[in-house]
């Protein structure tokens, strides 16, 4: 009986936050997107390539999730603030819209700068959001919101670091196969 | 001795005379240019007002530059589509890197080979002719133990003229039907840029630290077949120099290493009017010759446009070259970066073949000695 509950509540609250992880999903796969390269510098093949990419876009969704739960967590105890979980992800989300076109990082010589603005753009875009809310002041927003922030950045920056490192060993290794160095 | 000194100051009278006449002359156009400039964008403000509203000209302005936001990146990432889809193997003609030389002994008695790389106009294999007679010089003027290899493409990987890349060859030859036979003479000049372009974007793959190694590995397999061809063989005290003009010093500097490795002999880099990034790895080269014009803007622009050439980061591969002192900087007084004061021109040609000729012989005495 408890289980049922449990489950009809968890429905219940992603069917509220349905805009939010739908949002959210779409961000993941378009950073997925955005390094769709690193999968063809690893010589993987289009099957492998699809499901990396899904694969890829979900674990981004999730990273994102989480840096909205350490936002949420962080309000709750050191703002007192309360909100509803699906409240806050429908309007993270929104927050998060400008990496729907992280799929430009790709582009040579000016996707880094791209992805630098858009990083920026969404640090701006949670801050504003917390500080509109829920009333708080912008330096105070700013200190709540970098936490999460940095865990978000730091997971992309991971699991984009390591595909590009496993794209260089191909490489590596197939120069040093042919050419002995 | 004070009739010398009269004439040396009429002299300096009579060019000072000239220099603010000179001076004069070009306030004035400027001047005109920007009063009909004025007059113009007024005339066409106002056509565009009795057609539309502020607000759709706001919104117009707005959309166009999303627009450009948008094409600019996608063209980008086209660009890369194939460099990867020849690294996959998906498009035939990716050279296997264990069969690039004969194993027959060197059919050439050359000691050295020069490979030139072209500047971001190149369209085709064969070079412009002002570039071609400079090629000639330079050749001329090489000594007998060396050779000179021109008419590579380096800003395609593949084996093939952009005009036959697979999925874009319909493309490019419609461009360089309208570049070259368009009888409006904007339509030529939109055509050229838009190959220019795609050049430029090859130049930024080279120098992104993603996309670069791949890239850059792709277009030394390219060169490394072509030197096997001229009579180059691996570990036969052979050696090799790549000559760079504009965007083709980028691509030296990414090649080169790779050169070096798949060659197994020492590489280095002559760079004239040069605009590359010093991102990839130059400390292993034997040397780098930077020529540069002192009134080559673009070459300057480089250094602004490529943060990794900036004192400000001492740890980026271009400084640690610099402090590894392979890196040597020769000065062309009044070279631009192209045109009639450019190094192609009769101007500068041949100070400029003097410097390459130099750079490269003194490496030789440096070995010899």
């Amino acid at each position: 009986m408890e289980i049922q509950t449990a489950l009809d509540a968890l429905g219940g609250w992603l069917v509220q936050t349905d805009i939010g992880l739908g949002l959210l999903l779409l961000v993941g796969l378009s950073m997925s997107l955005s390094h769709v390269f690193t999968l063809l510098a690893n010589r993987l093949n289009r099957r492998q390539i699809i499901v990396h990419l899904i694969l890829d876009g979900l674990m981004l969704s999730v990273a994102f999730l989480l840096s909205s739960t350490i936002d949420m967590v962080l309000l709750a105890t050191s703002a007192s603030v309360t909100i509803h979980p699906s409240d806050f992800i429908n309007g993270v989300a929104v927050c998060l819209l400008p990496a729907v076109f992280y799929l430009l990082v790709a582009a040579p010589y000016v996707g880094e700068t791209i992805g630098l603005g858009i990083w920026v753009l969404m640090h701006l875009n949670v801050i504003t959001l917390l500080h509109a809310r829920f009333a708080l002041p912008y330096g105070e927003a700013l200190l709540l919101a970098t936490p999460g922030y940095v865990v978000a950045v730091l997971l992309v920056w991971l699991l984009f670091r390591q595909g590009w490192q496993a794209g260089y060993s191909t490489l590596a290794s197939q120069l040093s196969d042919a050419h002995g160095s | 001795m004070q009739k010398r000194s009269q004439a040396s100051y009429a002299a300096i009278q009579a060019q000072q005379h000239g220099l603010r006449s000179r001076l004069g002359f070009v306030v004035l156009v400027l001047a005109v240019g920007l009063g009909v400039s004025w007059f113009g964008v007024g005339h066409v403000l106002l056509a565009l007002r009795s057609i539309f509203d502020w607000t759709d000209i706001n919104l117009l302005l707005r959309w166009s530059g999303l627009l450009l936001l948008v094409l600019i990146p996608t063209a980008g990432i086209y660009s890369l589509v194939t460099q990867f889809a020849f690294w996959e193997g998906w498009l035939d003609g990716l050279p296997d890197p264990t069969a690039l030389f004969p194993d027959s002994p060197p059919v050439s008695e050359h000691r050295c080979f020069v490979v030139y790389l072209d500047g971001i106009h190149q369209l085709e294999r064969d070079h412009p002719p002002r570039v071609s007679a400079f090629l000639g010089l330079l050749d001329q003027q090489l000594n007998p133990a060396t050779r000179l290899v021109k008419g590579l493409e380096a800003y395609t990987v593949l084996p093939v003229a952009l005009a036959q890349d697979i999925g874009s060859a319909w493309f490019w030859r419609r461009l360089f039907a309208l570049q070259e036979d368009h009888p409006n003479g904007w339509i030529q000049l939109i055509a050229a840029v838009l190959v220019q372009a795609n050049n430029v974007i090859k130049v930024g793959i080279s120098s992104d630290h993603r996309y670069g190694p791949i890239m850059n590995y792709e277009l030394s397999l390219k060169i490394a077949l072509r030197l096997g061809e001229v009579g180059f063989r691996p570990d036969q005290g052979q050696r090799v120099v790549l000559v760079g003009y504009s965007g083709g010093a980028e691509m030296a500097m990414g090649v080169a290493d790779y050169l070096r490795r798949i060659c197994r002999a020492p590489v280095s880099i002559v760079s004239f009017c040069g605009v590359f990034s010093g991102n990839q790895l130059l400390n292993q080269l034997s040397k780098i010759t930077m020529i540069i014009g002192s009134r080559d803007p673009v070459a300057a622009f480089g250094r602004i446009a490529y943060p990794g050439r900036s004192p400000l980061l001492p740890l980026s591969n271009w400084n640690r070259a610099l402090k590894h002192s392979c890196i040597e900087r020769r000065e062309i007084k009044g070279m631009n970066h192209n045109g009639l004061q450019g190094p192609f021109a009769e101007l500068h040609r041949q100070a400029v073949v003097d410097q390459i000729v130099q750079a490269i012989e003194s490496e030789d005495a440096g070995a010899l000695g």
